[in-house]
């Protein structure tokens, strides 16, 4: 299976083959991985380097100690997004990372905001906390007003693709 | 050497309650914990000899509830209590109960913390000990009252609680637009935190950098100041870093910083371990902020280099020993750093969360120490504050402390919830920090919330096929861990496409 990985600042183009061998722009790398947490942590050796990786979150690696965002798509993804089918319309839902008090809500439904813009204030904590967007996205729903008392996880709004 | 006390009561939680544990069993003193319904299995329960559960998670119903703590102490035959830091720490009530209880509290009496714990009047004692303070209100209760003093004191203000300390409820206001909102926000807070909303204004320093001075005082009277810490390095007024020796501190001010806190401390007729803290400006000049009456989160980088033990030292003052040295006994060796490291995610704003630690690796080797309660399987509540551990760092002068905090980051590990690990990575590395040229405005000018993104191409290539072994997955785990791998979009974009 051919994978698209996007790590920090770079896209890599891999394979994994039906031998199990790591290609890298469909050159063989010659790599020792060992699981030392089964699909948490790993040391991976290459070229004598010595590498140790831990799975932080969904989206978070941490890669010899720095912590780096990565998105991997596979070639069925990839083939689907191409050909515009498959893969429907991308959203992402804004929820209370804790339980606490809506102090505002600073976006309305259709708005397009940039990437680490002030979606909402949360009080929590006796301190007030800004809820960002991840990345440039429209507000395709508000489901939470300020004044609003909200549990930890509940659904504050949805945020989509900009056209 | 006898032990101070028998047995003593922590009024805490997390890893100062752990700390305050150490002591104790080092000194021979028997421990009582006391915890909520949520720390039930935490690890300052299962180190202390005794533990006995106070309430429900919220503050106010278990470590706040001064009845509760004291009947606790009281019961369980306990001759002191040690409030740590935070809860009931700076609360003169809580002292005048374990004082009624006939139970020795740890720290500075209920008469000494109410003279220091009203901010305005702090400023006030300071004054009269000739010590210089920034220009300021008294303590105000209205938005109008406070846009006529930064009329007459001219903006940049800062507002600040009149009733605590500790950065909370505290906001900057550049101009006289910003000041409704401002006041409102901070009155919020400081009423949440303190029960008290009346603010003060004092005059902005910009460009300046907080340190403050470790002090010591017996019930005899004798006060000595240990060393100054730099505490400039902080985001919405909540200290990420500290550092001692303060980069920006020659002997001659930190003599002048030490004689100005003695003053106060002499002034407030001060017992046991404090911190007064200060705002030094590029030339040297200094102004005072407040006074601390109680054992400070950063409190192990003095320890460090002056090799004592602060908590020990405060149990003993209690107990009514002398200060076992003198000023001029007093030696500093090297350079220690402090790195907060919090449950809050610098790449999302520094919001806190909550979640279940999972596999922990704690930095160690030399010159390393670290105060934390985190064990995998710990559960980080939303009820009380963020920080996770202490990543304290000692080497014989900065760069070599420096270079041991670099090491430390790359060895630590936090699974389970986000942690300012990041931030303290990037901090690490960044130039001004390391050539110790900062002030309070660093992180707010320089902390970019973006990933830097330094991967080798070792690095990368081995961090690529972790990613795609996690897509792919063991087969029969396939779907679960692809969904753990898969960016948010992604995730969403295949439960979409699965409906």
């Amino acid at each position: 299976m051919r994978y698209e990985v996007a790590l920090a600042d770079r896209v890599l183009r891999v394979e994994i083959d039906g031998a199990e061998r790591f290609l890298v722009d469909d050159r063989v790398v010659a790599l020792d991985a060992v699981e030392i947490e089964r699909g948490r942590h790993w040391s991976v050796t290459l070229d004598g380097g010595s590498h140790e990786i831990v799975a932080l979150t969904p989206d978070r690696l941490l890669v010899d100690g720095i912590a780096v965002a990565v998105t991997v798509t596979d070639e069925r993804a990839l083939a689907a997004g191409r050909s515009g089918g498959g893969v429907r319309s991308q959203r992402r839902e804004v929820r209370a990372p804790m339980p606490g008090l809506l102090k505002a809500v600073h976006v309305h439904e259709g708005d397009v905001v940039e990437e680490g813009a002030a979606l909402a204030t949360l009080e929590a904590m006796k301190m007030e906390n800004e809820l960002r967007a991840p990345l440039r996205s429209r507000v395709v729903s508000v489901s939470a007003s300020a004044g609003a008392k909200v549990e930890g996880g509940a659904l504050l709004m949805i945020l989509g693709e900009t056209d | 050497m006898i032990a101070p006390f028998r047995k003593v009561l922590v009024a805490n939680r997390g890893e100062i309650a752990v700390r305050v544990i150490r002591a104790c069993r080092d000194l021979g003193i028997a421990s009582v914990a006391v915890y909520s319904d949520i720390d039930r299995g935490a690890l300052h329960v299962r180190l202390a000899d005794e533990a006995y559960p106070i309430g429900a998670a919220p503050p106010a119903e278990s470590y706040l509830n001064i009845e509760r703590v004291v009947a606790v102490a009281a019961r369980s035959g306990c001759d002191a209590v040690h409030p740590g830091y935070g809860f009931l720490a700076e609360n003169a009530d809580f002292a005048d109960a374990v004082a009624s209880a006939d139970l020795v509290f740890v720290g500075p009496p209920a008469a000494v913390q109410r003279g220091l714990g009203e901010k305005t009047a702090a400023r006030r004692l300071a004054r009269d000990a000739g010590v210089p303070v920034a220009e300021g209100s008294e303590a105000i209760s209205d938005l109008a009252a406070a846009r006529s003093v930064a009329e007459r004191i001219g903006y940049p203000i800062l507002l600040k609680p009149a009733g605590g300390g500790g950065g909370k409820g505290m906001r900057a206001v550049r101009s006289e637009p910003e000041l409704a909102d401002a006041w409102r926000g901070a009155a919020g807070e400081a009423s949440s935190a303190f029960g008290n909303a009346s603010l003060f204004v004092e005059r902005y320093l910009e460009g300046a950098r907080h340190v403050e001075m470790q002090l010591l005082a017996d019930r005899d009277g004798a006060v000595v100041w240990l060393g100054e810490r730099d505490c400039s390095i902080q985001r919405r007024h909540q200290k990420l870093v500290e550092e001692t020796p303060g980069p920006s501190v020659d002997d001659a001010l930190r003599e002048r910083l030490g004689a100005a806190a003695v003053a106060i401390a002499r002034a407030a007729r001060y017992e046991n371990a404090g911190t007064a803290e200060f705002l030094v400006d590029p030339s040297g000049g200094f102004v005072f902020l407040e006074m601390n009456t109680r054992l400070q989160v950063e409190h192990p980088i003095t320890e460090a280099v002056t090799g004592y033990d602060l908590v020990a030292l405060q149990l003993r003052i209690a107990a009514g020993a002398s200060l076992p040295f003198a000023q001029g006994g007093i030696e500093r060796r090297g350079a220690a750093i402090e790195l907060r490291i919090t449950a809050e995610d610098p790449y999302g704003g520094f919001l806190p969360a909550a979640g279940r630690i999972g596999p922990v690796r704690m930095p160690s080797g030399p010159g390393i120490r670290v105060d934390h309660a985190l064990e995998a399987g710990a559960f980080v509540p939303t009820e009380y504050d963020p920080l996770l551990a202490k990543l304290i760092v000692w080497g014989a002068d900065r760069p070599a402390a420096l270079a041991r905090a670099r090491r430390a980051l790359r060895e630590t590990v936090i699974t389970g919830v986000p942690t300012s690990l990041p931030f303290h990575r990037q901090l690490l590395d960044d130039p001004g920090f390391n050539a110790g040229d900062y002030d309070t405005g660093y992180v707010a000018e320089r902390w970019t919330g973006r990933e830097a993104p330094r991967l080798g191409d070792g690095a990368a290539v081995a961090a690529a096929y972790v990613a795609a072994a996690l897509l792919r997955g063991p087969r029969a785990a396939a779907r679960q861990i692809a969904n753990g791998t898969a960016s948010a979009w992604t995730h969403a974009a295949r439960e979409d496409a699965l409906r």
